[in-house]
């Protein structure tokens, strides 16, 4: 999930960072109002947890693969959404620097990709209207108040982590990165993401309810079913659900419909051909052309296709083509001999 | 990592501000490369090779990190070959296919931009690449939040690793850790971690904390930062602008 | 120096954790405080620097520990916390050491002179520029004595210094706590270190203090200490 600074165009990588630094700003505005500083010292130490227990493995039962912890859903759970947020953050800006997990400049995409959804998305459209709401009240306060964290926890981690997902085939296809179709590669993408999320729903859920037993205080909204209840009703708990429902739909069918697919057709139909001008054509003889796939079409021909014929252009004097890898090798012993001094010289220091 | 930041070299000396800088200068520059300038963007090479020859670090000790970056680049990049196969170059008699040179390009950006942020931390300590952070304007609580997490994850990450060798010592055999402890095991650690929060907050209260930390003072600017920003930047869009490698090239065959 | 009068705390609607303290510290004295887990002792240590809200009249300095006075009550108070991680929470010995006076509006340079002031009267000068998290647990427990002592406290409040510390770096810790003139107060399970350092021994018990004296006869009152789930120092035992 964290992306490295070459699948990104700096152009996508500018418009990220300036989307999750805004909401990083909003984020600080908001938090100014209650003590901000107070709560400096939970978010460090829960950012740090964060951190480290991404490093335990948790078995699945019943397969022999493991899971891991993400943290957006949790941290929002347990010190609300801005708050959460500055926490990812920090979390995500950790492992850039220090574990090389994910590009320094595409910090932004990371934090829009994991941070935003978990932290904005999974408080306010699914957290906070489910934990409000009279959902499970037939199961008495406590089993109630338990099922609404487990729905929560899992629905949460379950659709912020798709959101982040097709973020991320929605910024390397703007970033013209990938000769993947925008539909093969969310394919490929969205349902190992799904099983990711769902894991990681399940352990939050796990987190989640054992916080709830034993400091129940410290989550956020958890008792708040009565009180909230005149304003979060039922209903616009349903209402909320319906939106996020038709959200993810929306997003799933636009991803599986926009090549059915997708990969095979590329691998296997194009194994002849040799150039990508006869996708037009065979999308067309797969019957798959609306208005959208056309439209994706010109915008594919355009990154994909003419660059093709420029390079094609200019290699056709063989020459320049051997000057170019002779250069490279230039480069190379340059390289090597720029490494060797630098051995010599350490070597003569240390002497 | 912290030992690497904490040696002596001309580079270490350098204005964090400066180091900062320029690494993203680099990145962009590598970023902005189109996909098939791969002789183009192996000029940019030489910037963190010199770069880790002054600062006197081993260019082996990034290459474990690489792990991480290139799962998810090499599996966007991989399908390339499969899908461009317009001819883009011929050795010989083997054909190379436009996706072949695009994947490595690819490739070659991970690595390249790696480098260049794993030589920015390398070299820079944390705490004055967060005052120079500060400095650049981003929010102090954000600058704060960074410095303190940054010195609890040590704390946590041994915490987290006693505990799982105590878990292992006892279920023998288990690769992870089983469900009935997926809540408790973390659980704990949190309730824990939030007393520890609070008897932190106390901690800064009692001497004098109010709402924003002091940092580093960070050294001026001198002389020799100056001049490694202006030839950073000259190299930087010598090799952007110009194809180097084919340029070199050119002066031998025709 | 520090004066309680008819001191009493308890969290809300529960029993009292502690009740009816009436006692003074003079100025050097050096003290310690023991008694069974639970008895009282942290709390006590909390009310001094504020931390905790109390009954009763509670002067440090002649200063009325309340809101108005905290932050000077607390700039004369240094509190060494039993888990130095907890203390240390800047990334290196030296931003932890200049972060108290600085909060106290001392600029960078001075407080810089000062952290290598008592680094050099600590003997600790190569701990200077590490970072918090790769120095030994005994380097820790001393870094943290640093940190307090550069804010020059008149009082310093120690909460377990030698717990967790191998013989050689508790002896390092005793030898500093000796050499202080501050008035100090020290919280301790560790009897042999209290009777090495300290005049007089505060026995807390049940939420009062129940036996107020030198340290030399309290600490071999074997009925007493065991009346409350103590024993004797370990170096008496075997007289």
């Amino acid at each position: 999930m964290h992306m490295a600074d070459a699948l990104l165009a700096p152009g996508v990588a500018a418009v990220m960072i300036a989307a999750s630094g805004t909401a990083a700003g909003l984020s600080i505005r908001d938090l100014r109002r209650d003590d901000a500083a107070a709560k400096l010292p939970t978010m460090a130490v829960t950012a740090a947890l964060v951190f480290a227990g991404q490093m335990i493995n948790y078995t699945i039962p019943g397969t022999g693969s493991s899971g891991h912890l993400c943290g957006g859903m949790l941290l929002s759970a347990l010190l609300g959404p801005q708050a959460g947020f500055l926490s990812m953050i920090v979390v995500l800006v950790t492992q850039c620097l220090f574990f090389a997990d994910g590009g320094l400049l595409a910090l932004g995409a990371n934090i829009w990709n994991m941070a935003f959804y978990g932290c904005f998305v999974g408080y306010y459209l699914i957290w906070r209207p489910i934990m409000r709401s009279r959902l499970f009240s037939g199961l008495g306060d406590r089993g109630g108040s338990r099922a609404r964290i487990a729905l929560a926890s899992i629905l949460g981690c379950v659709i912020t982590l798709r959101l982040g997902a097709l973020s991320v085939v929605i910024e390397t296809t703007a970033s013209g990165i990938t000769e993947l179709p925008f539909g093969a590669f969310a394919e490929i993408m969205l349902p190992i993401h799904l099983a990711i999320g769902l894991v990681e729903g399940l352990i939050t859920t796990a987190v989640l309810l054992f916080v709830h037993e034993t400091r129940p205080e410290l989550l956020m909204d958890a008792g708040d079913a009565q009180a909230g209840a005149s304003r979060w009703t039922l209903r616009s708990t349903l209402v909320t659900l319906a939106v996020v429902a038709a959200l993810v739909g929306g997003v799933l069918s636009l991803a599986a419909s926009g090549n059915p697919d997708g990969l095979e057709w590329s691998i296997f139909g194009n194994a002849d051909g040799g150039y990508s001008a006869n996708m037009g054509l065979d999308e067309e003889a797969y019957g798959v052309s609306s208005a959208a796939a056309d439209a994706a079409e010109a915008i594919q021909e355009k990154t994909a296709f003419l660059p093709d014929y420029a390079f094609a252009d200019s290699e056709s004097p063989a020459g320049t083509t051997v000057s170019g890898l002779l250069g490279s090798a230039i480069v190379a012993a340059l390289a090597v001999a720029l490494c060797a001094l630098g051995g010599f010289f350490r070597r003569r220091r240390k002497a | 990592m912290e030992e690497l930041a904490a040696q002596d070299s001309p580079v270490h000396r350098l204005h964090p501000l400066a180091k900062l800088l320029v690494a993203v200068g680099y990145i962009l520059a590598v970023m902005s490369f189109p996909k098939y300038a791969l002789t183009g963007l192996f000029a940019m090479l030489l910037y963190p090779l010199a770069l880790f020859q002054l600062s006197g670090i081993r260019v082996s000790t990034c290459f474990y990190k690489l792990r991480v970056i290139l799962p998810l680049v090499c599996a966007v990049g991989v399908a390339n070959p499969f899908l461009d196969r317009a001819v883009a170059l011929r050795v010989g008699t083997v054909a190379v296919p436009g996706g072949v040179i695009s994947m490595l390009t690819l490739m070659l950006k991970g690595v390249l931009a790696l480098m260049a942020s794993f030589l920015l931390v390398a070299t820079t300590r944390m705490d004055s690449l967060c005052a120079s952070l500060r400095r650049l304007r981003v929010p102090g609580v954000l600058v704060t939040l960074l410095l303190l997490t940054y010195r609890y994850v040590g704390v946590l990450v041994d915490e987290v690793s006693a505990m799982s060798q105590a878990y292992a010592l006892r279920a023998p055999g288990q690769r992870g850790l089983h469900i009935s402890a997926w809540g408790s095991f973390l659980g704990q650690l949190l309730l824990r971690s939030m007393d520890r929060a609070q008897e932190l907050y106390s901690a800064m209260l009692l001497r004098g904390f109010h709402d924003h930390f002091h940092y580093v003072a960070i050294p001026p600017f001198r002389r020799d930062s100056a001049v490694y920003m202006a030839t950073s930047a000259a190299f930087i869009a010598l090799a952007r602008g110009v194809d180097l490698p084919r340029l070199l090239g050119g002066l031998f065959v025709r | 120096m520090i004066v309680f009068e008819d001191v009493g705390f308890s969290y809300e609607r529960g029993v009292p954790v502690l009740e009816g303290l009436s006692l003074s510290i003079h100025a050097g004295e050096c003290v310690g405080l023991i008694g069974a887990n639970g008895a009282g002792k942290s709390t006590l240590m909390q009310l001094v620097l504020g931390l905790l809200p109390h009954n009763g009249s509670l002067r440090v300095d002649g200063l009325e520990v309340e809101k108005k006075n905290l932050a000077e009550v607390r700039r004369r108070v240094g509190y060494v916390l039993q888990d130095s991680d907890n203390q240390m929470f800047m990334p290196t010995v030296l931003e932890d050491m200049v972060f108290g006076p600085c909060n106290y509006g001392m600029p960078r340079a001075e407080a810089e002179a000062r952290a290598d002031e008592v680094l050099a009267e600590l003997g600790l000068e190569a701990l200077r520029n590490r970072y918090n998290h790769k120095i030994s647990g005994g380097e820790k427990r001393m870094a943290a004595i640093a940190t307090i002592l550069a804010m020059r406290p008149s009082v310093i409040l120690m909460d377990e210094p030698s717990a967790t510390l191998d013989p050689v770096n508790r002896r390092t810790v005793i030898r500093a706590i000796g050499r202080m003139e501050q008035t100090r107060l020290i919280a301790s399970h560790d009897l042999d270190m209290i009777l090495d350092t300290c005049s007089r021994v505060l026995l807390l018990s049940g939420g009062h203090v129940v036996a107020d004296g030198p340290a030399e006869a309290i600490l071999r009152d074997r009925a007493l200490l065991e009346a409350h789930r103590m024993e004797l120092p370990l170096c008496l035992q075997r007289l």
